[in-house]
């Protein structure tokens, strides 16, 4: 009976948001290059073949979930591709490019990609508001809808995994020195404990790809960053790669390396699996999914490992920050939109496919009711009986910022990673390099910078 | 029966006449059979190359194409990255394609020496790393040459030398992908290089032997002249190659650190697919494809001469 009701009440939201916002779009104005109608008029719901692009884990789990979707649309016959990341950003851009030709009807897109594909290729990418995504606006975790949604009207994407900043770290090596990592307020205390393990047990606090070899070599920067608060522009769009907030994130890294705390992950993903299974650093500064990845590489080390959440850059600053977030699109271009969007729905706004996917690979949920689920407040053996999942949970509830993406977010990790390689491989003054990365950006860009 | 050959004679005097009739349809096979060829190189070659002329003069705002006229290309000559990426370019030509050449030369003066056996598996051998997959050969090479996970120095390591920092220091990224472009081409030049070396007379060595030539006089003065034409082609072809280079940066340090093995290639790919600036990646190719032009117009002058 509660079910039915509930979805009589979607109903009854996608049918008003439809109303509202087909008139919006039309009004808009903006050149579309792939959009071929707008809304629930390209396709049944309950019709068609649809494709979905993905990569890895969430590919194979969004596989796992077809049958029982198939139970609800018989009529709907999907095709989960396994792209790869990051072949995939490679792949939905050449298809934008090409007005939406090639394209998959459903699209899964990190953060970093989301607002450039907005930006640079309107109409690429489907308004879900009109098809119904409206009535979820309040089932995600804090800041979600802002990131999906800028304006509040038009829906580019629904949320799916929101990842806050983690700390995993080796318990044996902290006890091993002598230090309560569990007491750790600020990161300059860690870096004490840092040198204390280092000295005690030869291991490193932690690695960082000091060369860049991987786009994403500056991750703990940017947490030291979203910790704070801050980010590579502000809400506006002004450039603060060189504000006092990131000037401090980088020298703490370089407070670091200069104490010999910091191991080397050029090569990216394979160093860092190396690293793992050879012990190398004592902390993971690492989002929540990374928690599944510990578990599948070194199941040996049970009960060794622990997890809490980052310490405050500054006292009593905060520990919780959504550090990156992964979206499903529908493709401006889809002939079947109605139907991926039923996908779409079926995959991110219903509590029991989001608590299979996180049993699966341990992808974590923006889906706020999801975590009413017992598997989020069960001990993990493997982090010491710990409850990781509310570890995370709290992180999630916690006021979180809105960060900025913009279309120029690629432009700008590229100079945050170059002068990050200066500091840890030359000794650059942070400063320094931050302001000339500040100024490059401005000057590639057209973007003012905020002193 | 006279009156039907002459009149069959008188008509066909006149039809032979004509004989240039048939020639209309001689005349249009030969275009039908390149037809194809040239409907594939317009519409795949001819036409991309002028659209992205079209797109290198137009800039992407709020998702509509806006004609900016040769801003793009101005912006190329404030860019310090676009100077980098020109700079490391050169660095390479300069340095790396003349010793691979050099290297190519001995291995195929070797490789067409009587003195050898088994001649075929050494060539074959040079030659194998040029069917590899670039990607493929990439990761391998990075796996490698990984600081503190790599082959490479955990065998230098045995030797008691300290662990070569080969993809994260500047200097030694350059080296790393020198190395890897040198395995990687040294083969096929030396392949173009042996076929011509076998195309040289051997009198001509006969001749110099006579004289009282030695081996590095014969060298110099037979083989070295008789190799010129194949030296400027793989001159040439290395010369346009190395000017193009993505994969190898790509795959092996993407182009850090710092920049330090960002090449022209990879600054394109970026622009183009990382940061949707479609508009300045093709005037880059623009910029590129006048580049090689230039270089390929003086590599004929100086080397294609005297042949």
């Amino acid at each position: 009976m509660e079910l039915e009701r509930r979805r009589v009440l979607r109903m009854g939201g996608a049918i008003a948001a439809g109303a509202g916002l087909t008139g919006l779009t039309a009004c808009s104005g903006t050149g579309g290059t792939g959009a071929t109608g707008q809304g629930g008029s390209a396709g049944e719901q309950d019709k068609g073949r649809i494709s979905v692009w993905s990569w890895q884990g969430p590919a194979a789990e969004m596989k796992a979930l077809v049958p029982e979707f198939n139970k609800k649309y018989p009529g709907i016959e999907v095709t989960v591709e396994d792209i790869g990341n990051p072949a995939i950003w490679d792949k939905i851009t050449t298809g934008l490019a090409a007005g939406g030709q090639g394209l998959a009807d459903v699209l899964h897109i990190g953060v970093d990609y989301l607002p450039g594909y907005v930006e640079k290729f309107p109409g690429g990418l489907a308004d879900l508001g009109p098809l119904g995504a409206g009535a979820h606006r309040n089932a995600f975790a804090p800041g979600m809808w802002q990131t999906v949604s800028p304006d509040g009207k038009r829906v580019n994407a629904l949320p799916w995994e929101a990842n806050s900043a983690g700390f995993y770290y080796r318990a044996d090596l902290f006890e091993k020195a002598g230090v309560d990592a569990g007491a750790l307020q600020t990161w300059e205390e860690t870096i004490e404990a840092g040198k204390a393990i280092k000295a005690k047990t030869g291991a490193h606090l932690l690695g960082i790809d000091k060369p860049a070899s991987q786009a994403d070599a500056a991750n703990f920067f940017q947490m030291l960053l979203q910790l704070q608060g801050a980010f590579y522009f502000s809400l506006s769009g002004d450039i603060t790669l060189d504000s006092p907030e990131a000037v401090k994130a980088l020298t703490l890294i370089k407070t670091m390396n200069d104490a010999g705390l910091v191991s080397d992950l050029a090569g990216g993903w394979n160093t860092l699996m190396s690293s793992l299974k050879q012990g190398t650093a004592a902390v993971l500064p690492m989002p929540t999914w990374f928690g599944g990845i510990i578990q599948e590489q070194v199941p040996e080390e049970a009960g060794k490992w622990k997890v809490r959440l980052p310490p405050a850059v500054r006292r009593g600053g905060s520990t919780a920050a959504t550090v990156n977030s992964t979206h499903l699109a529908v493709a401006g271009s889809s002939k079947h939109q109605a139907a991926a969007w039923s996908f779409v729905e079926f995959v991110l706004t219903r509590p029991a496919s989001q608590v299979q996917i996180y049993k699966g690979k341990g992808i974590a949920p923006a889906l706020m009711a999801a975590y009413d689920d017992a598997v989020f407040h069960e001990p993990s053996p493997f982090f010491s009986g710990q409850k990781k999942g509310e570890v995370f949970l709290e992180a999630l509830k916690a006021p979180s910022s809105a960060f900025n993406y913009t279309a120029d977010y690629a432009r700008a990790l590229k100079l945050v990673t170059d002068a990050q390689s200066k500091v840890l491989l030359g000794g650059a003054d942070p400063a320094k390099v931050l302001k000339e990365a500040a100024d490059q950006l401005a000057r590639q860009t057209g973007r003012k910078v905020s002193r | 029966m006279t009156a039907t050959l002459t009149g069959s004679a008188a008509r066909a005097v006149p039809s032979a006449g004509t004989a240039p009739r048939p020639r209309p349809r001689r005349r249009v096979a030969p275009y039908l059979f390149v037809l194809p060829a040239l409907a594939l190189f317009a519409v795949f070659k001819l036409y991309p190359i002028g659209r992205s002329f079209v797109i290198s003069l137009h800039k992407t705002v709020g998702g509509t194409d806006r004609f900016v006229g040769a801003d793009n290309y101005e912006r190329l000559l404030h860019d310090p990255l676009f100077w980098t990426a020109l700079k490391n370019t050169a660095v390479i030509l300069v340095v790396q394609v003349p010793v691979m050449l050099a290297l190519a030369t001995g291995l195929a003066v070797a490789l067409n020496s009587t003195l050898l056996r088994g001649r075929a598996v050494f060539r074959l051998g040079f030659f194998l790393p040029m069917v590899t997959g670039l990607v493929a050969y990439g990761i391998v090479f990075s796996v490698l040459l990984n600081k503190d996970y790599g082959l490479v120095n955990w065998l230098t390591g045995l030797a008691g030398l300290d662990p070569v920092p080969w993809l994260t220091d500047p200097l030694w990224a350059k080296i790393s992908l020198g190395l890897a472009l040198t395995w990687h081409y040294t083969g096929y030049n030396a392949v173009i290089l042996l076929a011509r070396l076998q195309s040289v007379p051997a009198e001509l060595y006969d001749a110099a032997a006579v004289d009282g030539a030695g081996a590095w006089t014969s060298f110099r003065h037979v083989t070295l002249p008789g190799l010129r034409p194949a030296l400027l082609l793989t001159t040439v072809l290395s010369t346009i190659g190395t000017l193009q280079i993505f994969d190898e940066p790509y795959v092996l340090t993407g182009g850090g650190p710092d920049n330090a093995t960002l090449t022209i290639g990879v600054y394109l790919y970026q622009n183009a697919f990382k940061y949707f600036d479609f508009g300045y990646a093709s005037a880059i190719a623009y910029a590129l494809a006048v580049l090689i032009g230039i270089l390929g117009v003086i590599q004929f002058r100086f080397l294609g001469e005297r042949s």
